[in-house]
C-alpha cells in the first residue's frame, strides 16, 4: 500500500481527466437542460406530433443502455452518413458530450413533467384570470415553482451523468477513470489508484450535492423551517 | 347604466354530469351580486364560466359588451377586464406581494415597472397592506393573502370582479377584514358577482342575491328579500341550515 507515492505520481493526470470529465458533463447537462425543457413542453403539448416526438425520444433513451447510446452515436451514426457524406466523422467528445446530453435530457424531461404537474392548478387559473396567454403563464409562474420543486431531482441526475461520464472511456475520451487506467496499465497499481479516482468522483459530487442544497435553500421564498 | 354581464341560456356538463342548466343573468354596472347556494349547486363553475376559466357547453355569455362565448375572441383580452378572487388565494408563492400585484400590468405591457410599483403600493395601502410589500406570501396569514389576492386582481383595473368563495378557506377571525376591504370595494362602485356562504354581507352589501340550487336560479332578488322572506321551498330549506 503506497497512497502517498501514487497519489504523488498520478495526480497530475487524474487532474487533467477530472478537468475534462468536468467540462462534458457541465456541457451536456447544459444542453440536457434545455433539451428536456424542450421535451417536456412539447410532451405536454396539444399537438399530437411534438408529444409524440416527445414521448418516442424518452421511450427509446430510458429503454436502452447508456453505452449502446454511446456506440450509436459514435460509430453507428457516422457510418449511415457516410453514404451521403465519405468524410463525416464525430469526434470522441463530441460524441461523448451528444449522447450524455441526449441521455439526461430524457431523464430531465420526465423529472420536469413531474415537477410541472405537482404546481398546484390553480396557479395556472390564477395566471389566465389575469389575462396571462398560457405561455406567459407557463414562463412567469409555473416554470419558476416547478424548478424548485425538481431541485432534488436535478442534483440526482446531475450526478447521474458525472459518473456515466466514465463510461465514455469506451469510445477513448481521456476523463478522470480512464487517466487512472492508463496508469494502471504501467504502474500496475490497481488498488491505490482505482481508490484514488473513487475518491476524486466522490469529492466532486459531494461538492456538487452542497451546492444544490444551497440553491434549494435559496430558493425558498419566506417559507419557514 | 351600462350593463357588465349578460348571460343567456347557459348549459354546462362535465361529461354526463349536468352542472348549469339554462342560466340567465343580467348585471348592471356597480350592481353587487352574491350567489348563494348548498356545494355543488353550480354556483363556482357558473363563475368560472364567466371568464372561460371553464368552457360553457352552451349559451351566450357578454361581458362588458364582448360576446366572450365566441371561439375566436382573444379571451385574454377579454380576462384583463375581469378581475378573479379565488377560495385558496392562489398568489405565486415565488415572487413577493409587490411582484405579485406588478406582474400581470408588467406582463401585458399596460404599464411601465415604475407605474406598475406605484399601483401596486396604492392598491396594497387601500388593502392595508402597505407594511407587507416585501414579504413573501407564506409569510402572511390567510386574510392577508386573501387581501393581497384581491390587490392583485384590482391592478388590471377590471371593469368587473368575480369572487368565488373568498373567505370559505379563512380561519374565522380573518373572514372579517376580507369582507371590509370587499365592502369598500362595493361602495367604491365595483360590479362584483360573489360566491358566498356569508348570509351577513349578501344582505349588507349586496345589490341582489341569487338562491342557486341543482344548477338552477331557484329565486332571486333584494337581499332582505331572499334573505329574509324566500318564496321558495327549496331556498327556505336552504337558509334554516346556514342561518
Amino acid at each position: 500500500m503506497d497512497f502517498y507515492g501514487v497519489f504523488l505520481d498520478v495526480w497530475p493526470m487524474l487532474l487533467q481527466g477530472l478537468g475534462m470529465t468536468l467540462k462534458v458533463s457541465a456541457i451536456a447537462l447544459f444542453i440536457a437542460f434545455f433539451l428536456g425543457l424542450a421535451s417536456c413542453l412539447m410532451g405536454m403539448s396539444k399537438v399530437f406530433l411534438l408529444k409524440w416526438i416527445s414521448k418516442a425520444y424518452v421511450w427509446v433513451i430510458r429503454g436502452t443502455p447508456f453505452i449502446v447510446q454511446l456506440f450509436i452515436v459514435k460509430y453507428g451514426f457516422p457510418q449511415l452518413m457516410k453514404i451521403w457524406i465519405p468524410e463525416f466523422n464525430i469526434g470522441i467528445t463530441t460524441a461523448a458530450i451528444a449522447t450524455l446530453a441526449l441521455n439526461a435530457g430524457a431523464y430531465l424531461s420526465e423529472i420536469f413533467r413531474g415537477g410541472i404537474q405537482a404546481v398546484d392548478v390553480g396557479q395556472m387559473e390564477a395566471a389566465r384570470s389575469l389575462g396571462l396567454p398560457r405561455g406567459h403563464a407557463m414562463r412567469k409562474v409555473i416554470l419558476p415553482q416547478a424548478i424548485r420543486i425538481c431541485i432534488p431531482s436535478l442534483g440526482n441526475q446531475f450526478i447521474i451523468t458525472l459518473k456515466d461520464s466514465s463510461l465514455a472511456q469506451v469510445i477513448g475520451l481521456n476523463e478522470l477513470f480512464y487517466q487512472g487506467k492508463i496508469y494502471v496499465g504501467y504502474s500496475f497499481k490497481s488498488f491505490e489508484t482505482y481508490i484514488l479516482v473513487g475518491c476524486v468522483y466522490l469529492l466532486v459530487i459531494a461538492a456538487l450535492s452542497y451546492i444544490m442544497n444551497r440553491i434549494e435553500r435559496g430558493l425558498d421564498c419566506g417559507a419557514k423551517g | 347604466m351600462a350593463q357588465k354581464v349578460k348571460v343567456r341560456n347557459l348549459y354546462k356538463s362535465f361529461g354526463s354530469l349536468s352542472v348549469l342548466e339554462g342560466l340567465d343573468l343580467d348585471v348592471e354596472e356597480g350592481e353587487v351580486v352574491c350567489m348563494i347556494g348548498p356545494s355543488g349547486s353550480g354556483k363556482s363553475t357558473f363563475l368560472r364560466c364567466l371568464n372561460r376559466l371553464e368552457e360553457a357547453t352552451s349559451g351566450e355569455i357578454e361581458i362588458n359588451g364582448q360576446r366572450i362565448s365566441q371561439k375566436e375572441i382573444d379571451i385574454n383580452k377579454v380576462r384583463e377586464n375581469i378581475g378573479m378572487v379565488f377560495q385558496q388565494f392562489n398568489l405565486f408563492p415565488h415572487l413577493t406581494v409587490t411582484e405579485n400585484i406588478m406582474m400581470a400590468p408588467i406582463d401585458l405591457k399596460k404599464m411601465t415597472r415604475a407605474q406598475a410599483k406605484k399601483r401596486a403600493l396604492e392598491l396594497l395601502d387601500r388593502v392595508g397592506l402597505r407594511d407587507k410589500a416585501d414579504a413573501f406570501p407564506k409569510q402572511l396569514s390567510g386574510g392577508q393573502q386573501q387581501r393581497v389576492a384581491i390587490a392583485r386582481a384590482l391592478a388590471m383595473n377590471p371593469a368587473i370582479m368575480l369572487f368565488d368563495e373568498p373567505t370559505s378557506a379563512l380561519d374565522p377571525e380573518m373572514v372579517g377584514e376580507v369582507l371590509q376591504v370587499m365592502r369598500e370595494l362595493a361602495e367604491g362602485g365595483m360590479t362584483m358577482i360573489v360566491v358566498t356562504h356569508e348570509m351577513g354581507f349578501a344582505r349588507d352589501v349586496a345589490d341582489r342575491v341569487i338562491f342557486m340550487s341543482d344548477g338552477h336560479i331557484v329565486e332571486e332578488g333584494p337581499p332582505k328579500e331572499i334573505i329574509l322572506h324566500p318564496k321558495e321551498q327549496r331556498t327556505k330549506d336552504f337558509l334554516s341550515c346556514v342561518l
